[in-house]
């Protein structure tokens, strides 16, 4: 009679598991397998049609327009400016956290010299930052 | 002694608990699943612009890349900005996804805009340039 209830006991407690493991690990696999762990940094860009209908209209006259030539060279009211002294031309420029600030690039400008005017223009507190392409 | 040798073999030898382990692999599932995000990257590599301001971005983006010749590219295909215009517009008719553009600090400035005014035309809500990772 112990005997048999000691069977009795062990039949109640065993479930076989290993069908959901298996079920499990294929799932973890698949999973490990097809995760990308994407770290993109960035900067939000806008062109004036965005920036513009936020801002005052009409206000064409307190904006700092920026150029950037085919060369790369960075000009300010007409005249070459070091990409240094971009941030403090910005500064100067702004007259309240609205005022635009426009790069106007030349299609054949460096991607790479584009960032980086757009990045020192963020660093002079340019808030309504905007691009414009010309040829 | 016949007794003793029922009770104790047979069953020693077959079971091994298994719950701890199954307890570790559910962790292991849960964190995949819960991290995992179905992006198509665009399968080239680009020398990204480098930059101070920069923030992370979304990690759920659609990933569009402009090589130093100026090609673009998504989904490891050379689609051209009209064809990635058109992927686009079917994307975000889906899902109200931001995109990512990926230019090499050496293509034109010409074609990023191209593309950024096609993406927009295409419907996206926030467009981004992608910097280095540092």
């Amino acid at each position: 009679m112990a005997r048999r209830r000691l069977a009795l006991e062990e039949e109640t407690t065993k479930i076989d598991l290993s069908s959901m493991i298996d079920c499990i690990f294929i799932l973890l696999i698949f999973f490990i397998v097809t995760t990308v762990f994407v770290e993109e940094k960035g900067m939000a860009v806008a062109k004036p049609d965005a920036a513009a209908a936020a801002a005052a209209p009409g206000e064409e006259s307190s904006k700092v327009v920026l150029e950037l030539t085919a060369q790369g060279e960075v000009l300010v009211d007409g005249k070459a400016v070091p990409l240094a002294d971009v941030p403090e031309r910005v500064r100067s420029g702004l007259e309240d956290e609205t005022t635009p600030v426009v790069i106007r690039a030349h299609e054949k400008a460096a991607h790479g010299a584009f960032v980086a005017l757009w990045d020192a223009a963020q660093r002079g507190g340019a808030k309504m930052l905007s691009f414009n392409t010309v040829n | 002694m016949p007794r003793r040798t029922f009770s104790t073999e047979p069953d020693n030898a077959t079971s091994i608990d298994l719950s701890s382990m199954i307890d570790c692999i559910f962790i292991l599932l849960i964190f995949f699943v819960v991290t995992t995000v179905f992006v198509e990257e665009p399968g080239i590599e680009v020398a990204k612009p480098d930059a101070l301001t920069d923030a992370k971005l979304e990690k759920n983006s659609i990933i569009i890349a402009i090589s130093s010749d100026n090609k673009v590219v998504y989904g490891g295909k050379e689609l051209g900005v009209g064809g990635v215009g058109a992927r686009v517009r079917q994307l975000l008719a889906k899902d109200d996804l931001p995109v990512i553009i990926q230019a090499d600090a050496k293509s034109d400035h010409g074609t990023f805009s191209a593309l950024w005014s096609e993406v927009r035309n295409a419907g996206a809500k926030k467009i981004s340039v992608s910097t280095r990772n540092d």
